[in-house]
């Protein structure tokens, strides 16, 4: 059940009416057979394997808060072995077992393991990292250990993240299932803007754009220098408006019924360096992998070079963690490398940006800062996006060659890109730069507000892309 | 009973979430019907030859079928060999089912004399794609009850989006700008339908491997019989043909053995072009692999009309 049907709208409806109809004691009841529902309406099989890790981390959580010493420990590399297991056999395994055989054909031996023909369970790295958290946590001594096993379950279950995110940790989430959410109109029209503005990034922006990108990147070797050049820039838009708008449904939905999600996403194309754009894009995924891999490694507090290895280690991860790809490992050692660059060069950055004396004109200086950002942030997506490695080293040297005409499969879906793109540079400028500023979709009017929500869902239904499909984070 | 935050009151949400409704439906109505004026004023373009197929089209010879009908069944020479007049409804990536729904209006309105139906190879191959492109339709869904299972066939929810004044024109909105201009009538210039093509190819010519093709849709299937069936009880000659490839294929297209096998069944001619030696590598009748230029084109109408027997002469 993706967001953008109308299977999720009845649903949803139902479920949060159910909701605020139920007493509080049964509610956690309906959010879980919600969920179930919900994740069973992709494969039914697989909630075998959601319920697999809910059980041991459930149980884990009780013996890690009741032991002592080392017994501890060991109890939190079991629950993490068997998440990280689960993760590598649905996920990794064929993907280990190719490399492997690689290596053996390189020795003339070949590779006697056999393939798995399995589909990869939706938003398996989603909720098992969100599993591991609260394990982690609970070993940690800043959670306690849940008892309430529906509770807990809905924890790694609850439907509006549970297939994309955000990442929740158990502090933020577990106890809001205990509060008692009270209707609130406020909350709901929050909630239902959030939606909104959700549905519009995902319908009108990504998935307009994904018909190009797909044009050209499904055919990398017909297509010219100029094409591939403007698919990685729409495809850099697509990514982050299909990721963030699904994020953005996740938060509205669950603001509705009167839980707050964490944030996601803060509008990472105005970032002013790599390092920033992190701060702002997967935030949920960027915090946990600081908090329970970065961290652990020793972070900073090392010497430099040893913060260059771990943030090298933490991108390589992060790239793995999106798919098991080596165009994905790429992606991710290229972004390490930009924050490790960074950092070699910093001094020398800021001597370059005094000698050319462009620290007077701060506009001017920010405005290149968000552009060579977007620039070399856009140029690693060519790994994220093209299908193998052997077609991202093609992309990379036919756009080089700034050769050759625009691919045209039709000047509307060009036209209705470039006004999607500007819509949401519009809106997005508007709030990162003039937040207390005029605002249409705060405007204190409630005919202003409404007038522009309702155009909203307009655009959604005169431009918006209804054949678009699922999400791309969804693979994940 | 639900439960309140003391400071919300459920009766200003629900006014204030008719105040929504009412004014998404205004606009709705108002930029719907203004899109279905302007979509129906168009006088060229694709848009602009579906509704004068499914609406005007009153010519004794009709052609159906998706680009290769379009590029290749000149009507001008269909015209001027048969004596009868000739209009081409084909529709560029249009699916069997889009052709089914077409031919369902035409019926509606007048009995052609004969029906020509372009067949490719791929015809029944599985492809989501397919369904998507029933999108074309939507805008004749409202005035026309007999497409509806037709477009029933791109989604359980069709119906209800189908409440949308606009959402029959998603999409649409530039088509129907450029329709509505003397610029369209320039770049979709046409002969009753008939978009010929100039230019000859000139790739590397390559083989074609049926042998890797996915399986057969069934619902596909089911529409190309019900094409037959209406035509059979309409009592219109039939011909169903499947127009020539530049390239040679390995194995067999499965669409087409088994497009053969139900036109048998209803002894309906299907004449197969698909690996016609006279045609195969032979770059200077083509445009491209699948669709012949307009030497080719003249070559092959003569040849498929003195086949039919349907020339005057």
């Amino acid at each position: 059940m993706i967001f953008n049907s109308f299977h999720f709208l009845f649903f949803f409806v139902i479920v949060t009416s159910l909701y605020f109809t139920l007493p509080q004691n049964k509610r956690w009841i309906l959010l879980l057979l919600g969920s179930c529902y919900f994740y069973m309406a992709f494969v039914p099989i697989y909630i075998l394997i959601l319920g697999f890790t809910i059980v041991v981390d459930y149980f884990a959580g009780i013996s890690i808060e009741n032991a002592v010493g080392k017994r501890r420990k060991f109890l939190l590399v079991c629950s993490l072995v068997a998440n990280i297991g689960i993760l590598c056999i649905f996920k990794y395994y064929n993907f280990i077992n190719t490399n492997f055989s690689f290596l053996l054909h390189g020795f003339g031996l070949t590779n006697p393991i056999p393939y798995l023909s399995i589909l990869l369970p939706i938003g398996l790295s989603f909720h098992t990292f969100q599993a591991m958290s609260y394990t982690i946590e609970v070993y940690r001594g800043k959670q306690k250990a849940e008892r309430h096993f529906g509770i807990y379950s809905l924890y790694v279950m609850f439907y509006p993240q549970l297939v994309a995110g955000p990442i929740e940790r158990p502090q933020n989430l577990l106890q809001q299932f205990r509060e008692k959410h009270k209707f609130d109109s406020d909350r709901v029209f929050e909630g239902l803007k959030i939606m909104i503005w959700g549905l519009f990034k995902k319908l009108v922006v990504a998935d307009r754009l994904g018909i190009y990108v797909s044009g050209a990147y499904n055919n990398v070797a017909q297509q010219d220098g100029i094409t591939l050049i403007m698919a990685t820039i729409f495809f850099s838009f697509q990514v982050y408006c299909d990721f963030s708008g699904y994020s953005d449904i996740a938060i509205g939905a669950a603001k509705v019924m009167g839980f707050d999600l964490m944030k996601n996403f803060r509008r990472p194309i105005f970032a002013k360096s790599t390092g920033e754009f992190w701060k702002r894009w997967h935030i949920s995924l960027s915090t946990w992998f600081k908090d329970y891999l970065y961290f652990p490694l020793g972070g900073s507090r090392g010497t430099m070079m040893r913060t260059y290895l771990n943030l090298m280690i933490v991108f390589t991860v992060s790239g793995l963690w999106h798919g098991a790809n080596w165009t994905y490992i790429i992606w991710g050692g290229i972004n390490g490398f930009y924050l490790v660059f960074a950092l070699v060069t910093k001094k020398y950055r800021e001597k370059f940006d005094s000698l050319t004396g462009i620290t007077k004109f701060p506009r001017v200086h920010l405005f290149l800062q968000i552009v060579v950002t977007f620039g070399l942030i856009t140029f690693s997506r060519v790994f994220f996006r093209a299908k193998t490695f052997d077609d991202a080293v093609l992309v990379i040297k036919k756009m080089l060659t700034f050769k050759g005409s625009i691919f045209n499969d039709g000047t509307a879906i060009i036209l209705y890109s470039f006004f999607a793109i500007f819509f949401l540079l519009a809106v997005e400028f508007k709030r990162e730069f003039y937040a207390g500023s005029f605002s249409l979709s705060h405007h204190k009017n409630f005919w202003v507000r409404n007038s522009y929500y309702s155009l909203l869902i307009i655009l959604i239904i005169l431009l918006g892309v209804f054949d678009g499909g699922q999400f791309i984070y969804f693979q994940f | 009973m639900i439960q309140f935050n003391k400071n919300s009151s459920f009766k200003v949400f629900l006014l204030k979430l008719l105040a929504f409704f009412i004014t998404v439906y205004l606009l709705d109505f108002v930029i719907g019907q203004s899109l279905r004026k302007f979509y129906y004023k168009q006088e060229s373009g694709y848009d602009y030859l579906t509704t004068y197929s499914i609406d005007k089209a009153k010519a004794d010879i009709m052609v159906f079928g998706s680009s290769r009908a379009v590029n290749i069944f000149n009507t001008k020479i269909f015209e001027d060999s048969t004596g009868l007049t000739c209009f081409n409804t084909g529709r560029y990536g249009e699916p069997i089912f889009y052709h089914y729904a077409v031919l369902k209006s035409v019926l509606k309105r007048y009995q052609p004399k004969i029906i020509i139906l372009s067949f490719d190879a791929g015809n029944f191959s599985k492809n989501v794609e397919a369904y998507d492109r029933l999108t074309a339709l939507l805008p004749y869904y409202k005035d026309h009850p007999e497409i509806r299972p037709v477009v029933a066939l791109k989604g359980p929810y069709e119906k209800l989006k189908m409440i949308s004044n606009i959402y029959p024109y998603n999409s649409l909105l530039m088509p129907i700008i450029t329709g509505n201009t003397a610029y369209s009538k320039k770049k979709y210039p046409h002969i009753n339908g008939f978009i010929p093509i100039k230019r000859t190819f000139a790739g590397p010519l390559q083989t074609f491997d049926y042998s890797k093709e996915t399986g057969l849709d069934t619902v596909k299937i089911n529409s190309y019989r019900s094409f037959i069936q209406d035509c059979v009880a309409a009592n219109i000659e039939l011909h169903i043909v499947c127009p020539p490839y530049l390239i040679h294929a390995i194995g067999t297209d499965r669409s087409i053995i088994e497009g053969k096998r139900i036109a048998a069944g209803y002894n309906i001619s299907f004449l197969d072009y698909s690996r016609d030696s006279f045609f195969i590598d032979k770059p200077q009748l083509f445009a491209d692999y699948r669709h012949l230029n307009e030497t080719g084109v003249a070559l092959f109408s003569n040849k498929v009309i003195k086949e039919m027997g349907i020339s005057k002469l």
